[in-house]
């Protein structure tokens, strides 16, 4: 039997995983891959809640939402990340320092 | 299986009668689509088409706030997804008049420029839709939607010229330190939506289920909650991003983020702490303390790192963080219908905030980058200039006879006033640094009118300003001068 509890724990180990990505990668497209596991353990913590929630379905209407959002984010990001690339030939965010606290 | 059939007449009847509530919004849709069409196909005849029509779309989504701030409506429409109030109302007309103050200057300042600005009107558009919504939402999913809305809209106008290097570092920076935080954020909000069952944050059911929930769990969830609002306020320690994307950013877009939406979010969190912070238990004493301590730690750190800037837009960077610590209080010691404090501070705050850029701005044009001590010696040779440049520098120290010393005198009164009644020790705490930090600020704004007036600087060839601009300037120096002199004239209007 798969309780609360299970999702809970998987999404959990997902978001920290996430964490994990953004804090570590050296690469900008990886950083986002990151933040996209992030965000979908907020929205399987968000289903998982829905069931119980049988009068307005707030959790599954959440994270219809959140799905979306996350891909207009991320596809303005993979844009944005592209131009950075054309400036400065490199998509590492630690050599990308022209600004910075003198 | 619930039976949903029945119940969608009914269901239609609601939004149905909910709409007419929603105009003003209504209207910066239509004219988002209008713009966007207007860009692609009749820009090429007229090309001021698509900047008419945007500014053409503010005022008349103005008139119909105007409209219902007349008959100080109170009612919540589309199923409790919007709450449309005096205050709401008020602070929706501050946003409203920034964004058409911020859209005159990116057309005069950019309407040469090779590249169209058809599509960046158009993101304005968006951006004040989604911070409209935050000023009216008491409703987790809403709150998310709009806070996104703002966020991608931002993003988009970072990196929208990117015609330099820093520019497009800027723009980085600014999608991937938001996107986590946004990210954050979303997760924190699922456990709270697991603690109580239920979206809305001021109903009984949710403050019930947070006095019911586990503490760590609880304190864990509104950390995460408060990381996505603190990265669009950048408060300490979300702040880091904000020198970067401010310096790196086109001066227009810096105005922008820098100004309207601190104004939307700190409504938010203000509706947000007055239903939370009625009740005395666990969560609501936590959620005030780690907001007393951001407070004092923002202004002390916004100020301290102020002082050691070499670059105008980088300081002014560190001074709104130092302001937000100020916003904070206020948000603190706002309680429901005593909002005028609050929207006096915030709408100096954009007003003080645009004048500062439009100078910092037209100076940039001339000399080429934003240093400082580039500005020696030329108060002589723009003694109108850097007259009222410094004017409004002494309003952000909060000196008088301007308004922002009425602001920071608002703010620093009612907080004394909390302190007699609760003889709380983090109150006063925050009256001194408060206090401390405005002595601080004084150092390094003084920094510009020393270079210009008092120090000799080679004189360079005479150029001249966009006169419609520092027209702009100065009407917004001349406001905050006059706000200073009779407060009372936007006090009673809230």
């Amino acid at each position: 039997m798969i309780t609360l509890t299970h999702f809970l724990v998987v999404s959990a180990c997902i978001f920290c995983i996430g964490l994990y990505t953004v804090l570590s990668k050296k690469n900008a497209i990886m950083i986002l891959v990151g933040i996209e596991l992030m965000i979908n353990a907020a929205i399987l913590n968000f289903v998982a809640f829905g069931k119980y929630d049988k009068i307005s379905y707030g959790g599954q209407i959440f994270g219809l939402f959140a799905i979306v959002l996350a891909a207009a984010a991320v596809a303005v990001g993979l844009a944005i990340v592209l131009n950075v690339y054309r400036h400065y030939q490199t998509i590492n965010p630690d050599e990308i320092n022209e600004l910075k606290d003198k | 299986m619930f039976a949903f059939s029945p119940y969608i007449s009914s269901f239609i009847d609601q939004i149905i009668s909910s709409v007419p509530y929603f105009k003003p919004e209504l209207t910066l849709i239509v004219t988002f689509i209008g713009t966007i069409l207007a860009s692609l196909f009749l820009d090429r005849y007229w090309k001021k088409t698509s900047f008419t029509m945007t500014l053409i779309g503010l005022l008349l989504s103005g008139c119909y706030l105007l409209g219902q701030g007349l008959s100080h409506i109170e009612i919540t429409g589309f199923f409790d997804m919007i709450h449309i109030d005096d205050f709401a109302i008020s602070a929706r007309l501050i946003i409203l008049v920034s964004t058409v103050l911020i859209l005159l200057f990116i057309h005069q300042r950019h309407q040469h420029q090779e590249r169209p600005l058809g599509d960046l009107y158009a993101v304005l558009l968006t951006a004040t839709l989604g911070l409209n919504l935050l000023t009216m939402s008491s409703n987790w999913l809403m709150i998310f939607i709009a806070v996104e809305t703002v966020s991608i809209s931002s993003y988009i106008m970072v990196g929208y010229f990117s015609s330099s290097k820093v520019q497009s570092e800027a723009a980085m920076k600014y999608v991937l330190f938001g996107s986590v935080c946004a990210a954050v954020m979303l997760y924190g909000l699922s456990l709270l939506y697991g603690f109580t069952g239920n979206l809305n944050f001021d109903t009984q059911s949710h403050i019930a289920g947070l006095i019911e929930a586990p503490q760590i769990m609880v304190s864990l969830a509104l950390l995460f909650l408060l990381t996505g609002i603190g990265f669009k306020l950048s408060f300490f320690p979300f702040h880091v991003w904000s020198p970067d994307v401010y310096q790196g950013a086109p001066t227009v877009i810096t105005t922008y983020l820098a100004t309207v939406p601190k104004i939307a979010v700190v409504v938010l969190l203000s509706k947000l702490l007055a239903s939370w912070l009625t009740v005395s238990f666990y969560f609501s004493d936590f959620l005030a303390y780690v907001i007393m301590g951001i407070a004092i730690a923002t202004m002390l750190i916004g100020n301290l790192a102020a002082l050691r800037q070499q670059d105008a837009k980088r300081m002014m960077a560190y001074s709104s963080i130092g302001h937000t610590g100020i916003l904070l209080m206020a948000v603190l010691v706002y309680q429901n219908n005593e909002s005028n404090v609050l929207l006096f501070y915030l709408s100096i705050y954009a007003l003080m905030n645009i004048a500062v850029f439009i100078f910092i701005d037209a100076l940039e044009v001339h000399i080429g980058h934003t240093q400082i001590d580039s500005y020696r010696g030329l108060g002589k040779q723009f003694p109108l200039l850097f007259t009222a440049f410094s004017l409004v520098l002494i309003a952000l120290v909060g000196l008088p006879p301007t308004a922002g010393f009425v602001g920071k005198l608002l703010v620093f009164s009612k907080v004394f006033e909390q302190y007699q009644t609760f003889q709380s020790f983090g109150l006063l705490a925050l009256l001194i640094v408060g206090a401390l930090t405005s002595v601080i600020s004084l150092f390094y704004y003084f920094k510009i009118p020393l270079n210009a007036f008092l120090k000799d600087g080679s004189t360079q060839q005479s150029f001249r300003f966009d006169p419609l601009l520092l027209g702009l300037g100065l009407l917004c120096t001349a406001v905050v001068i006059l706000l200073g002199l009779f407060p009372d004239l936007l006090l009673a209007a809230f």
